[in-house]
């Protein structure tokens, strides 16, 4: 067994070193422009998924070679057509009317009503290997009257299916349904040949290094100007901004503390953006020593975020006292929670705290890694100690973090530090925070039971009126600011950098890649 | 000869078996499944999803069964499928990923020998003068340097600075293939990765040509009149040679440990890397696979070190 | 440092004259001598925690006040390069007693136990070569928690094998000598083969191993924590304050935080490599180590 094995691994080595001169080859007309980026670098990555439906980040280069029917405008403020010329909501959120553009998929079939019926068909059946099937459970059926008409009709109203749709990339029938579902993720169709009806066109992906797209000359919105684009692998942003330096990309994620490497550079221009994402100190209320609002009070008077976001973020974050930060989503009137180490201590005082717990050591859990979060984390130990709390922090990576959480020791992690999406559409919250999302509901992993938020959450999902949907946000952030379920830390900004001899480029550090509005075809670089 | 190849062959297969039982268990043990690798904790999707892959996938079988079949198929030379990356072999990854590491530690195991024999020659010969002084220096501080610095530096300084060498990676993307090409990606990790060895190899050899420089017969053949240079050449270097031969082969097993933090840093796209990002991922398959591969390889060299030790000093009986 | 415990002992004064005859080792011991007492008694006279953070002072370069500057949130990096020095040579030393002990009783016990333990213990030297350490750290750090004693596990059984093969080589040769025999006859039990016989025959080798592996396990520490798998922030070791380094800005622009702890990390490093050598020429000129 193991001599075969080797043996066969060798000599799949030397066809492939053979193999792959022949490979590059013919793929190679250097006739225009190439455009190279780590477009799959940072948190809203995903290196080595090409399957849309299975994708939870990464939609920013899914978007160049597949398309959503609407998707989000590049400052993420509101959702616009994208395969849909237009679209309607009935008055009652029941019926959602999509007028489809005129688009050919990229082997030139046009694509129809027929493919989005398919398309959403395949998402709600969770066998394919779709992450969306639940949030698409409320659709009842998709109707196509004509070839540029679908109709997608909901059992009940869901607040949030318009930015489920953006995540909802169009896929080919003709293509696909050929396919058991059972099989479809496992086939190798999606890094092979995939077809999307987006201004560049699957080229090739060469396992685990780079993938290729090339121009689509007959994109229905202009014929790109970069003749291809090139998404390179990389293990961490630090080995990205290397190759950002040495000249080999032109963009990419770059973590915040690396950002004043490229501040007075002359050829790189760095895009600065909110990260949607709330940071908080998680309390997992299974752990008796946090029932006491005193005490989660005492928390947030005790951290300094004002200092820590001046001197760690460098100013590029804002302090959040609710789980939104939005001006939209956040009332007049709650509290500021001014650092206050004197009020800390008297809270901690009145609660009791020498006694529950004194300054025995408590964990802190985190998946970041990051050399900024270890900071953050150190100075959080430091301004807690002054109180009276003692915090030993633990980062652990993604799967043992989730590993834990979504266990029942709940000693391992009487507390957090992490982050949830908090935008663009505010009712990502929700998972996280509403009482029937418990697990192994959903992804309240702090035990979250407090009725009032619980309340102010339900009110707002089931609220159908747009004008009235942001006072009902306002209401979910006065009863997280009130009852303090987390305690609530800032938004960080998120930065891309890229090379200033690209044009008409658009980026944004939207959470999970997006996907929004970036229009690809208009990106060019200067030679 | 013969017979004691196959011996030890057989108590290879054997190993490896026992390697494959013993990282089942270990990998079950480790926190967090595929599943949870998958989940970006801030962007979290249902339990009930979750719960669903995990039974499409076999997770949810008890760990015997899901062992003996993994077995039964590894031993028909299938590897299974990669978890993470669902339409992609093992045996493929591994196979994509061979040829790196193998021109990455031949590379650089190729430049320390050179170099390390050289200078260990020049040492010996040229014996408590200031070259070899100064030779023996830097070997030690070549063997005191942790490798991932050594890359670090390197890569800032003839990569992001003075632009010399690639960032990292193995191919400039979407060029045709040229052999300028890997080799220009290729001298700045091979020289990194050679570091070390050639401290270790200059030494082992500076030692072993003094000892033997000090046996009567090569005493007897300076004696006759037979020049130095042939001195060195025909009579000492052949015998100094062979704890230097035992030693690579036996550091090659802990080569690839040390390409894996030279193949972090230059992304080069080996089979340490594709071993880090399936541990990260917990992409179970890619783990047990490429484990087993490394295993066979690293028993494969032993046995081959073992031989050649036989073949080079007749005075070694194998039994 | 072992070796000046044993200057009592008769038959090692040969050893020592030579030791001290070896000036790269005298040089090694001059470096590492005050570097430990500083490591050991910072507390005492520093001004500075490790731990203690100034965010009005962070990133600052070297000066009267910080000697070596401060990091990311203003801890003194002079301070955390001690404390790291602490840490790491705890996490290399500590690693080493363990695998020196493991290393050494399956070497003995292969060579005194007769066919079949020997059998089984070699291959289970062959299996622990061909693990992956990776794998080895993550479960650890399920079972026991990430941090300084898993690490130090780690190192331990990633480091035995190779001793107890250089341990059984040399007994098996003691084995058939007659002062062995004799006592095998008398119905010696292993605790006497391996103490009385097995340990004062292989001392040497586990001195000059247990030396040159403290370096070697300083080494390995900083290149677990370099794939953050080592020694877990905020706790300093000189591993983890090297990681500082993958950051471009904190490589460029603020190199204090990672030439200290790095030149610390590979002076002691050479020092104790230079001792070890020392060590092992006054043992034994010809050891073929």
């Amino acid at each position: 067994m193991r001599l075969g094995m080797l043996a066969s691994a060798l000599a799949v080595t030397a066809a492939l070193a053979t193999g792959s001169t022949m490979l590059a080859l013919p793929a190679v007309a250097q006739d225009g422009a190439t455009i190279t980026g780590g477009f799959d670098v940072g948190p809203g990555g995903l290196q080595g998924n090409f399957n849309p439906l299975a994708a939870t980040a990464g939609f920013t280069w899914l978007v160049t070679y597949f398309e959503p029917l609407v998707i989000w405008n590049a400052e993420l403020t509101r959702i616009e057509g994208a395969l849909a010329e237009s679209f309607e909501v009935s008055d009652d959120q029941l019926t959602y009317t999509f007028k489809l553009a005129e688009a050919k998929w990229h082997d030139g079939e046009a694509f129809t009503s027929a493919d989005v019926a398919f398309t959403i068909r395949l998402a709600q059946n969770d066998k394919s290997g779709s992450v969306l099937a639940a949030r698409l459970g409320s659709i009842a059926s998709v109707e196509t009257p004509d070839e540029r008409t679908a109709v997608i009709k909901l059992s009940k109203p869901a607040a949030n299916m318009l930015d489920t749709l953006t995540k909802l990339m169009m896929l080919p029938e003709h293509a696909l349904s050929k396919i058991p579902v059972e099989e479809l993720a496992k086939n190798a169709w999606w890094s092979a040949t995939p077809i999307g009806t987006g201004p560049f066109k699957f080229s090739r992906y060469a396992t685990d290094q780079y993938v290729e797209v090339v121009a689509n000359p007959d994109y229905r919105g202009g014929a790109p100007e970069a003749a291809r684009l090139i998404n390179r692998y990389f293990k961490d942003p630090a080995a990205a901004i290397a190759a950002l330096r040495a000249g080999e990309i032109q963009f990419t994620y770059v973590d915040s503390n690396d950002v004043s490497t490229f501040a007075d550079a002359a050829a790189f221009e760095v895009i600065e953006g909110p990260s949607l994402v709330v940071n908080y100190v998680g309390f997992n209320q299974e752990v008796p020593l946090w029932k006491d609002l005193r005490v989660r009070q005492a928390f947030m008077y005790a951290i300094n975020r004002d200092a820590i976001i001046q001197s760690l973020y460098g100013g590029a974050a804002e302090a959040a006292n609710c789980v939104y930060t939005v001006d939209q989503f956040v009332p007049e009137g709650i509290e500021a929670f001014a650092y206050d180490p004197e009020k800390a201590k008297a809270l901690l005082d009145e609660a009791g705290w020498a006694e529950l717990n004194g300054d025995k050591p408590i964990t802190i859990l985190t998946y970041y890694t990051s050399p900024l979060v270890t900071n953050v984390l150190a100075a959080m130990q430091a301004m807690l100690a002054q109180v009276g709390i003692n915090i030993v922090p633990r980062a652990v990576d993604t799967p043992t973090y989730n590993s834990i959480v979504y266990g029942e020791t709940y000693g391992d992690f009487p507390l957090i530090f992490a982050g949830l999406q908090n935008g663009p559409d505010p009712s990502n919250i929700n998972i996280g925070l509403n009482e029937s999302q418990i697990p192994p509901a959903g992804a309240n992993i702090m035990r979250v039971q407090m009725p009032e938020v619980t309340a102010a959450l339900d009110a707002a999902l089931g609220e159908t009126d747009a004008a009235a949907r942001d006072v009902a946000f306002q209401e979910v952030c006065k009863a997280t600011n009130a009852n303090l379920p987390w305690a609530t830390m800032w938004v960080a900004n998120r930065y891309g950098v890229a090379s200033t001899k690209l044009e008409n480029f658009v980026w944004t550090p939207a959470p999970a890649g997006g996907p929004f509005q970036a229009h690809p075809e208009k990106w060019s670089v200067a030679q | 000869m013969l017979r004691y190849t196959l011996h030890r062959l057989l108590i290879g297969a054997g190993m490896l078996l026992a390697l494959s039982v013993l990282i089942f268990i270990l990998l079950r043990l480790t926190p967090g499944d595929p599943i949870d690798a998958y989940i970006d904790p801030n962007v979290a999707i249902s339990q009930e999803e979750m719960a669903a892959l995990r039974t499409r996938l076999g997770l949810d079988q008890p760990l015997p069964v899901q062992y003996f079949a993994w077995l039964s198929q590894a031993v028909q030379g299938n590897l299974g499928y990669s978890i993470q990356r669902f339409d992609q072999t093992v045996a493929g990854l591994i196979a994509q990923r061979m040829g790196p590491t193998l021109l990455l530690m031949a590379a650089g195991l190729t430049i320390a020998i050179v170099v390390g024999i050289t200078a260990g020659v020049i040492g010996a010969i040229r014996r408590n003068t200031l070259p070899d002084l100064s030779l023996s220096v830097l070997a030690l501080v070549g063997i005191s340097s942790p490798a991932f610095l050594t890359a670090l530096l390197g890569l800032y300084v003839f990569s992001v600075r003075l632009h010399w060498t690639p960032s990292g990676g193995m191919l400039t993307p979407a060029t045709p293939f040229s052999l300028l090409d890997l080799l220009h990606h290729l001298i700045l990790p091979a020289i990194v990765l050679s570091v070390g060895y050639t401290s270790l190899i200059m030494r082992y050899t500076r030692a072993s040509m003094l000892e033997v420089l000090n046996q009567d017969y090569v005493r007897t053949a300076r004696a006759k009149g037979v020049k130095e240079f042939w001195v060195i050449v025909k009579h000492t270097l052949r015998n100094a040679l062979l704890p230097v031969v035992t030693l690579i082969g036996s550091t090659i097993g802990l080569a690839v440990g040390g390409a894996i933090f030279i193949e972090t840093v230059f992304n080069w796209p080996g089979m340490g890397l594709l071993l880090v990002d399936a541990v990260g991922t917990r992409d179970y398959p890619v783990i047990m696979g490429a484990t087993l591969v490394i295993g066979a390889a690293v028993i494969v060299v032993n046995i081959l070190t073992d031989l050649t030790y036989a073949v080079v000093d007749p005075r070694i009986k194998v039994a | 440092m072992s070796a000046l415990t044993l200057s009592a002992s008769g038959p090692l004064a040969r050893s020592i004259v030579r030791f001290v005859d070896n000036r790269a080792a005298l040089f090694g011991l001059a470096v590492l001598v005050p570097m430990l007492l500083a490591i050991l008694t910072y507390p005492l006279w520093l001004p500075y925690k490790p731990n203690d953070i100034d965010l009005l002072a962070m990133n600052a370069g070297p000066s009267a006040t910080h000697w070596f500057g401060t990091d990311g949130v203003g801890r003194d990096v002079f301070a955390r390069t001690l404390e790291g020095g602490r840490i790491s040579l705890l996490v290399a030393v500590s690693s080493v007693v363990l695998s020196t002990a493991i290393g050494f009783l399956v070497g003995a016990i292969s060579a005194f136990g007769g066919r079949w333990a020997d059998a089984i213990a070699m291959r289970s030297v062959d299996l622990a070569m061909t693990l992956p350490p990776i794998i080895f750290l993550l479960v650890l750090a399920s079972i026991i928690g990430s941090g300084i004693w898993s690490t130090v596990i780690v190192i331990a059984l990633l480091s035995w094998p190779v001793l107890s093969r250089m341990v059984r080589a040399r007994l098996l040769e003691l084995r058939e000598r007659d002062f062995v025999m004799a006592s095998r006859g008398m119905g010696a039990g292993m605790g006497h083969l391996l103490f009385r016989h097995g340990l004062p025959n292989s001392i040497d080798i586990l001195v000059v191993y247990a030396t040159l592996q403290v370096a070697n396990a300083i080494l390995l520490e900083a290149g677990l924590s370099f794939l953050g798998l080592g020694v877990p922030p905020p706790a300093a070791s000189w591993g983890n304050m090297l990681n500082a380094a993958r950051s471009t800005a904190v490589l460029e622009q603020f190199p204090w935080q990672w030439l200290f702890p790095g030149g610390a990390l590979v002076v002691t490093v050479l020092a104790i490599n230079f001792i070890g050598d020392g060590l092992r020429d006054a043992f034994d000129p010809r050891a073929d180590l």
